[in-house]
């Protein structure tokens, strides 16, 4: 390789920036304020003022996918039951949009997936309504019970979840090394169609910088980020508590089987980027669309850039 | 050439050798015979023995020596002529090899004549091949879903395989396709195309109630030895058709099955071959109390049976010597690129015992691609998905072989994919399969694919030039994989390129066994994969600098 890992390692950073998609993301920002503000309207009285939640809100986003979600808090007693508030927040929401975007319930929260734009351009929020554990503490303690849609619910008979999505954004505020090695893991995950759920990759990291001693450049400290994901997610009494309700345990969503693979698939590619520091982009793939413009490549042509006497570089052969 | 002082020297070493009788030399055949007497054994045992020219080597396979003694024949493993069936050790030296097999003869007759030991496994009875007007007959059957009962009897429909060889002697080969009972139809087991072809000939079958064999291990030579096992019915059966047949097919062979169980209640069938005007059979008038009654019965006459060839090709023992595992097998598979890695996974799974494979391609076949796939000269110019359906089909009798349209790819689904609908029935159908092998190195394809995210798994396969690597990836972590290790990682040379004459069209250079030898290891690691349920990890196979090793690294 050309360069070094850490300089290749902040390229993929670069190339994953959400400046890149500052346009698509006004037009989330824009979509999502006017919600906030149908739903203030709609639930006077009953509601607390929207807050932003997903990766958007964590600083954890890369431009390939992001979230911008929506936390609804309700006043406790706003509904007799938490699936009445689900029933009416979706009902609401679909009087609205239904003929601007398909509006589906999902496990905890109402998707909204819009029509193409004119710019071909598709805006997915999703919506999530709480509503507050104890009457008129929201403000205070800021605990919300969600409902759990019980067709998407892996959790057969709970059908509501606490959690705490303040603390959840709290818990990474400030914390730009681990959102690197964030970001980075999600670039992983998505590129390489991983099935890992972002919130458990976040949280594996923060743990791995509490715990470890995770220094050096930017590829070191992802190394050893890995080498600590590796080493505990398999061990029997890994916790991994969820800031939002400290009686979930998010290792929990893996099985055995699944966390001895995610210890296997980390020291691979350990292993692998250290026989052939190549291999990193296998992993950690620059966002090709957003490469850095140098004098060898531009924005969005790459392997096509062959002269069409040769095969480009990218020619497989076997036929 | 053996010496026979040298082995009356030899045997006078083994004490179980009471008596060496005279032994003599005779067309370079040395003969002799011995009698044998050790402890546990009550009389003493004589045994003639014949050494071949070859000895201490083997001889076709079998041991040069033989033993004889024509009283043993009831007992395990002794043929009908008395020989006994021994399996020797390998030694170069003479006087060793002597003394191991006359020491393997006395372990015979300790763990069969003295110990009565049975073999776990079943043997089948002892068939000596007959020939009719110097023609070898063989009969291939499978499995039938249906149970015959004693006295069952009906026609066989058949069709000639090919004509070969067999032993320097014409050998007629025929398919076994279908019974016919009880004016119902019983089809073997074959794959529709087998099944499906237009019987040309008929047999008739019977089946009995237990093997016709005598001691139950070498079958009945003489036609007198079935009175009593078949039927007065079938007999008569037998008699009226003859009489039917005699005037347009006189002197035909007809096959007749004999069916019977064997272990597990499998049903094995022999075959007689009788001529249309010389079956073997005679009216008989039937008296009662001494008195004629008018009624004439059929009866056998005493005449030597021949026998045909016959083999049990159910897919149990046609693929009972090694198979992939069945998870691969069972499944329904699509091959998409039928070039040099395509062909050799399409061969390699139908060998492997993969029992529904479809196949696409829109390419023709070159001579100049014979040399490195699995295609032949002998057909010419065809389209790939022709010759590779009829190679699959010629290899195995199990193999449901589909052609999809040759648009099915590159026309419909590279210009209909963005369309949802048209997406969403292009999804359906792939869906069906449970693998997709794509070896297309077509990277629109791969794009396309992905992003239908099938139920069912995509293995992509290609290689560098030189087939210096195989990039195997699996779904759904398959374009960025592949792209990356094509344009990032390997060292794919792009110079040193085959350049056919006509237009330009470089191809990569490596031979047959080049690729081979990496798809096969590809092929290899996969069924490990399925077998043991390890993670589908994708993984690229390099060759080392000197290209005798090969190393798997998986990502």
């Amino acid at each position: 390789m050309d360069i070094s890992k850490h300089d290749y390692l902040e390229k993929v950073l670069e190339s994953h920036k959400m400046k890149h998609v500052s346009d698509f993301v006004s037009k989330h920002k824009t979509k999502r304020d006017e919600i906030k503000s149908e739903l203030q309207s709609n639930y006077t009285g009953k509601i607390y003022v929207p807050i932003n939640s997903g990766s958007y809100a964590k600083h954890t986003a890369i431009n390939i996918k992001f979230d911008l979600d929506i936390i609804v808090p309700f006043k406790r007693d706003a509904f007799e039951t938490l699936e009445e508030m689900f029933d009416s927040v979706y009902d609401f929401l679909y009087e609205k949009y239904k003929d601007k975007a398909t509006v589906r319930k999902q496990k905890v929260s109402i998707g909204l997936e819009f029509y193409p734009d004119e710019d071909g351009e598709v805006i997915n929020l999703d919506i999530v309504p709480g509503r507050e554990l104890n009457q008129d503490k929201y403000l205070e303690d800021k605990k919300l019970n969600l409902y759990v849609n019980t067709l998407y619910g892996v959790l057969k008979e709970k059908t509501y979840i606490q959690t705490n999505i303040q603390a959840q954004i709290d818990h990474i505020t400030a914390k730009e090394n681990e959102r690197k090695k964030i970001r980075l893991l999600k670039a992983w995950k998505h590129h390489n169609r991983e099935t890992y759920k972002s919130f458990l990759l976040e949280l594996l990291v923060i743990k791995a910088f509490d715990q470890a001693n995770i220094d050096g450049n930017l590829w070191e400290k992802l190394k050893k980020t890995m080498e600590y994901i590796q080493n505990n997610v398999n061990q029997e009494g890994f916790t991994l508590k969820d800031p939002g309700n400290s009686g979930n345990n998010v290792i929990d969503t893996l099985n055995t089987n699944e966390r001895q693979k995610l210890s296997d698939t980390m020291k691979r590619i350990i292993e692998n980027i250290e026989a052939n520091d190549d291999n990193i982009k296998i992993y950690f793939p620059i966002n090709e669309k957003f490469e850095e413009t140098d004098t060898q490549r531009g924005y969005g042509i790459k392997t096509a850039s062959a002269s069409v006497s040769i095969p480009p570089n990218n020619t497989r052969f076997g036929l | 050439m053996i010496n026979i002082e040298l082995l009356k020297e030899t045997l006078k070493c083994l004490s179980f050798i009471k008596n060496i009788n005279e032994i003599n030399c005779e067309d370079s055949i040395i003969r002799g015979s011995i009698v044998i007497l050790f402890d546990g054994l009550e009389s003493s045992l004589n045994f003639r023995f014949e050494i071949y020219p070859p000895y201490p080597l083997k001889y076709h396979g079998s041991e040069s020596i033989k033993f004889y003694n024509e009283d043993l024949i009831s007992i395990n493993h002794v043929m009908q002529d008395g020989s006994i069936c021994i399996h020797n050790s390998h030694n170069t030296d003479l006087k060793q090899k002597i003394l191991m097999d006359f020491d393997s003869l006395k372990q015979w007759i300790q763990k069969y004549y003295i110990d009565k030991e049975n073999d776990l496994n079943y043997e089948h009875i002892v068939v000596e091949e007959g020939l009719v007007d110097e023609n070898y007959y063989s009969y291939i059957f499978t499995d039938i879903s249906h149970t015959f009962s004693e006295g069952d009897f009906g026609k066989v429909d058949i069709f000639p395989l090919n004509n070969a060889f067999y032993k320097d002697k014409v050998i007629q080969n025929f398919l076994v396709q279908k019974f016919v009972f009880n004016k119902s139809k019983i089809p073997c087991k074959w794959n529709s195309h087998y099944s499906n072809i237009q019987a040309s000939e008929f047999g008739l079958f019977y089946f009995l109630d237990k093997h016709p064999a005598k001691m139950n291990k070498f079958i009945l030579n003489n036609w007198v030895e079935f009175q009593g096992l078949v039927s007065n019915v079938f007999l008569n059966y037998l008699h009226q058709f003859e009489k039917k047949f005699l005037t347009n097919s006189k002197g035909n062979i007809l096959p007749l099955f004999f069916g019977y169980r064997t272990v597990n209640n499998e049903i094995h069938w022999q075959v007689a071959l009788i001529k249309i005007g010389a079956f073997p059979i005679k009216g008989e008038a039937e008296i009662l109390l001494g008195i004629k009654t008018g009624k004439w019965n059929t009866k056998l006459i005493s005449s030597d049976i021949q026998w045909a060839l016959v083999r049990d090709s159910s897919y149990k023992y046609f693929f009972g010597r090694g198979t992939i595992d069945k998870s691969i097998t069972e499944s329904k598979i699509l091959i998409i690129g039928l070039g040099a890695i395509g062909s050799m996974v399409a061969k390699t799974l139908t060998r492997g015992g993969c029992k529904y494979i479809d196949i696409v391609d829109y390419d023709i076949k070159e001579p100049e691609n014979v040399c490195r796939s699995e295609y032949l000269f002998q057909s010419g110019l065809c389209d790939k998905v022709r010759e590779i359906e009829s190679l699959l089909i010629a290899i195995s009798p199990f193999i449901e072989v589909t052609i999809i349209k040759k648009e099915y790819f590159e026309l419909i689904a590279k210009m209909l994919y963005k369309d949802m609908e048209s997406r969403s029935h292009l999804i359906a159908n792939l869906n069906e399969y449970d693998i997709v092998f794509d070896c297309t190195t077509d990277n629109d394809l791969m794009h396309i694919l992905e992003i239908f995210e099938l139920t069912g798994q995509i293995i992509n396969m290609s290689i560098t030039n030189h087939a210096q690597e195989l990039v195997c990836a699996f779904s759904p972590n398959i374009y960025n994989f592949v792209n990356t290790q094509f344009s990032e990682i390997l060292n794919n040379d792009l110079e040193d390129l085959y350049e056919p004459t006509g237009c330009w069209n470089p191809t990569f250079k490596a031979s047959y066994n080049d690729i081979n030898t990496l798809v096969q290891f590809a092929i290899k690691h996969i069924n490990n994969i399925y077998k043991n349920s390890k993670e589908k990890n994708n993984f690229v196979i390099g060759t080392n600098a000197d290209e005798l090793t090969l190393e798997i690294k998986e990502y």
